[in-house]
C-alpha cells in the first residue's frame, strides 16, 4: 500500500451558485490514494460524494484546489484532455450499469477501446479478453437487455478494466442488484484489487464500504475522520 | 472510426424504422422530384429534338410574306439567286401551294395542291409508289398532270390503280388531271405533310390553278458540311438585307430544335430548382429528428463521454448520423424519382434520358442537406454537459 499517488487532492473545493445561495459541494478536501489501494468513500446524500466522484473521474473541475493523476495536475486541462485522461486513466462502473443497449457485450466492452483509437482488431482482442476476466466469455455477442443484472454489471466492469485504467471507479455497483449477486460483483472487485488494482467505491451503504480496505468518510463537503 | 459510427448510423435507424422512414420522407420527395424534373426535362429535349430533327434538320423553309417588295424579289429565279448569293446551300426549290377540293366519282376529300418543279420529288428522296412523278416535259408544257400524296390515294381510290385514272380538282370550276403517280408514305418534313398533298407541275399550278405573283414557299436543302443553323442564319442575314425582316418568315428546324433544347432545359432546371426547396424542408424534418435522437439519448451520450468520447468524436457520430440519414433519404429518392420517370416517359411513349447528372446532384444535395441540419444537433450532443448526461432519465 506504499505504491506511487494515483489520485492526489490539495484542498479542492467546488461551489455551486444555486439563486443567491453558494453551495459548497467540496469545501477544502485534501486526500490521496495509492496505488493498488482498495477505498470506499462514504457518505449520506448531499454530503458531496458525487461531487467528489466526478472529481476523481474527471468530469468536473474543481472551483480551486489542485487534482493530481498520477502526479500529472489536470486542474488546467481542456475538455479534449480530460476526456483523454477518463479515456487512458479512469475505469468507470456505474449503479444502473450504464450499457449502450444497442450494442452488443463485446461492442460496449470495445467502446473505450475505439476512443483510444485502437485497431479493430486489436480492439476485439483485448476485449475478448476482458470479458473472459470477468468469466462472460461466453456471452459476448448477446446485447444487454439479454444479459441478468449481474452480468450486466461484469461487463460494465470488463468495460472499465479494459483500457487498463490507473484506477476503477465504482458508483454504488451494486446498488441495482440483489444480496447475492451484489457480494458476487464485490468479490470480482477484491480479485481485481488483489491482482493490483486500485479501486475506488462511492457508497452510501455502510456494510459494503467498510468492506473496503480504507474508507473516506466525507461529511458536508468535508472530509471526517 | 468513420466505420464505427456509419455502423452506428445505421443500427439506430433501424431501432426505429417507421420514424426514420416519416423523417426522411421530405428528402425522398424532394430528390425524388429533382430527378424526375431533370430526366423527364432530358427526356422531352430528347424526344422534341429527334422528332423536329426527323423533319430535316437540314432543311430551311422561306415563305414571303405579301407585299410589294416580296412580290417584286421572290420568284422562281430568286431560287438561283438565294442559292449563288449564300454559301452552304444545296437547292433551293419553288413551292406554290393552295388548298381544294377532289373528287373520283362519289367521292371527295380536301387536299393541299402544291405547285413543285419535277425535282422536287427526287431531291427530297420522296419515292413513288406506283407510276412516276411527273417529268420536266410535264412541267413545260403545263400539262394537267398530277401525283398524289399516299393518303389521298387511299381516299379516293382505296382500291389502287390510281394511275391512268383521272380525278377532278376544284378551284372556280372543275377541271381534270390525270394520275401519273401514287407516292409512298413520308414523314412529315418541314412541316410539310407529304401524304396529304396532291402535286401538279410548278407552271400549270401558276397558269392553271391560280395565277401568282410570287412564289408561296422555297424550300431550302442545306450542303451536307454545312451547319444549318449558320447557313439559316446566313439566309435571314441576306433577307433583312435584300427585303427586310417583315417580307419573309424563316423556318429552320435545326434552329428550332436548338431553341426547345434551350427552352426545355432552362425550364427543367427552373422546376427542378422550385423542387430543391423542398429539400429545405426535408433538411429540416432532419434537424427535428435530429434534435429528438440527441434528446432521446442523453444519456448515452455521458456515458461515452465518461468513458473517453471528446467533444468531437460525439459530434462526429452525430453528424454521420445525419448525414447517413439523409443519404439513405436520397437513396430511395432517387428510386422513387427514377421510377415516376420511367412511367411518365412510358405514358408519354418518350424514350427514357436517365440524367446521371441529377444522381450526383441528389447524393450531393443530401450530403450536403446532412452536413447542414445534422450540424446544430450534432454541436448540442457534443455540448452536452457529461455529469447532467449521466444523470439524465
Amino acid at each position: 500500500m506504499s505504491g506511487n499517488s494515483v489520485i492526489e487532492m490539495v484542498d479542492v473545493r467546488r461551489y455551486f451558485i444555486v439563486g443567491d445561495f453558494v453551495v459548497k459541494a467540496l469545501d477544502g478536501i485534501t486526500m490521496d490514494i495509492r496505488q493498488g489501494e482498495f477505498v470506499s468513500i462514504m457518505g449520506p446524500s448531499g454530503s458531496g460524494k458525487s461531487t467528489m466522484m466526478n472529481m476523481i473521474g474527471c468530469l468536473d473541475r474543481p472551483t480551486s484546489g489542485i487534482i493530481r493523476i498520477d502526479g500529472t495536475n489536470t486542474t488546467e486541462f481542456s475538455e479534449r484532455d480530460l476526456a483523454y485522461v477518463r479515456n487512458e486513466k479512469i475505469g468507470f462502473v456505474f449503479q444502473q450499469f450504464n450499457l449502450l443497449g444497442k450494442l452488443s457485450a463485446l461492442d460496449n466492452v470495445m467502446t473505450p477501446l475505439l476512443y483510444a483509437r485502437i485497431s479493430p482488431r486489436e480492439r476485439k482482442e483485448i476485449a475478448i479478453e476482458a470479458l473472459e476476466r470477468v468469466g462472460l466469455g461466453e456471452r459476448m455477442k448477446h446485447r444487454p437487455n439479454e444479459l441478468s443484472g449481474g452480468q450486466k454489471q461484469r461487463v460494465a466492469i470488463a468495460r472499465a478494466l479494459v483500457n487498463n485504467p490507473s484506477l476503477i471507479l465504482a458508483d454504488e455497483p451494486t446498488g441495482a442488484l440483489d444480496t447475492k449477486t451484489g457480494n458476487q460483483i464485490m468479490e470480482l472487485f477484491e480479485q481485481l484489487n488483489a491482482e493490483g488494482r486500485t479501486i475506488v467505491l462511492v457508497t452510501h451503504n455502510r456494510e459494503l464500504g467498510m468492506a473496503c480496505r480504507r474508507q473516506i468518510l466525507i461529511r458536508d463537503g468535508r472530509l471526517e475522520d | 472510426m468513420i466505420w464505427e459510427n456509419i455502423k452506428l448510423a445505421f443500427s439506430s435507424m433501424k431501432v426505429n424504422k417507421m420514424r426514420t422512414l416519416l423523417s426522411l420522407l421530405g428528402i425522398i420527395i424532394g430528390v425524388g422530384a429533382v430527378v424526375a424534373i431533370l430526366t423527364l426535362g432530358n427526356s422531352a429535349t430528347a424526344s422534341i429534338s429527334s422528332s423536329i430533327s426527323a423533319g430535316g434538320l437540314e432543311m430551311v423553309s422561306i415563305f414571303p410574306a405579301s407585299g410589294q417588295k416580296s412580290s417584286e424579289t421572290f420568284d422562281e429565279q430568286f431560287c438561283e439567286t438565294l442559292k449563288s448569293s449564300v454559301d452552304g446551300i444545296d437547292f433551293v426549290l419553288p413551292v406554290n401551294t393552295g388548298t381544294s377540293k377532289l373528287r373520283n366519282g362519289q367521292k371527295t376529300t380536301n387536299a393541299q395542291i402544291s405547285g413543285v418543279p419535277s425535282n422536287y420529288a427526287a431531291l427530297l428522296n420522296y419515292e413513288a409508289e406506283a407510276g412516276s412523278f411527273f417529268s420536266q416535259n410535264d412541267n413545260l408544257l403545263k400539262r394537267q398532270v398530277c401525283v398524289l400524296g399516299s393518303d389521298i390515294a387511299n381516299e379516293l381510290f382505296p382500291d389502287g390503280n390510281a394511275v391512268g385514272q383521272y380525278v377532278s380538282i376544284f378551284r372556280t370550276q372543275a377541271k381534270s388531271y390525270q394520275v401519273v403517280g401514287v407516292m409512298k408514305s413520308k414523314d412529315p418534313l418541314l412541316s410539310i405533310m407529304f401524304d396529304n398533298f396532291v402535286y401538279i407541275p410548278y407552271n400549270t399550278f401558276t397558269q392553271r390553278f391560280r395565277k401568282v405573283s410570287m412564289v408561296g414557299s422555297y424550300v431550302v436543302r442545306t450542303s451536307d458540311d454545312a451547319d444549318p443553323i449558320k447557313v439559316g442564319d446566313s439566309i435571314t442575314n441576306y433577307l433583312n438585307a435584300l427585303v427586310g425582316k417583315d417580307a419573309y418568315d424563316l423556318f429552320s428546324p435545326a434552329t428550332l430544335a436548338e431553341m426547345s433544347k434551350s427552352i426545355t432545359s432552362t425550364f427543367s432546371n427552373f422546376l427542378a430548382a422550385i423542387a430543391a426547396i423542398s429539400l429545405l424542408v426535408g433538411g429540416i424534418g432532419i434537424m427535428n429528428i435530429m434534435l429528438v435522437s440527441v434528446s432521446e439519448r442523453t444519456r448515452e451520450i455521458g456515458v461515452r463521454k465518461a468513458l473517453g468520447a471528446t467533444n468531437r468524436d460525439i459530434m462526429g457520430q452525430f453528424i454521420t448520423e445525419a448525414v447517413a440519414l439523409t443519404m439513405v433519404g436520397g437513396f430511395f429518392g432517387i428510386v422513387v424519382g427514377t421510377a415516376i420517370s420511367v412511367a411518365v416517359t412510358n405514358l408519354v411513349s418518350w424514350t427514357l434520358h436517365i440524367s446521371y447528372s441529377s444522381y450526383i446532384i441528389a447524393v450531393g444535395f443530401s450530403m450536403i442537406i446532412g452536413l447542414f441540419f445534422g450540424w446544430y444537433p450534432a454541436r448540442k450532443a457534443a455540448r452536452l454537459d457529461p455529469i447532467e448526461s449521466l444523470n439524465y432519465e
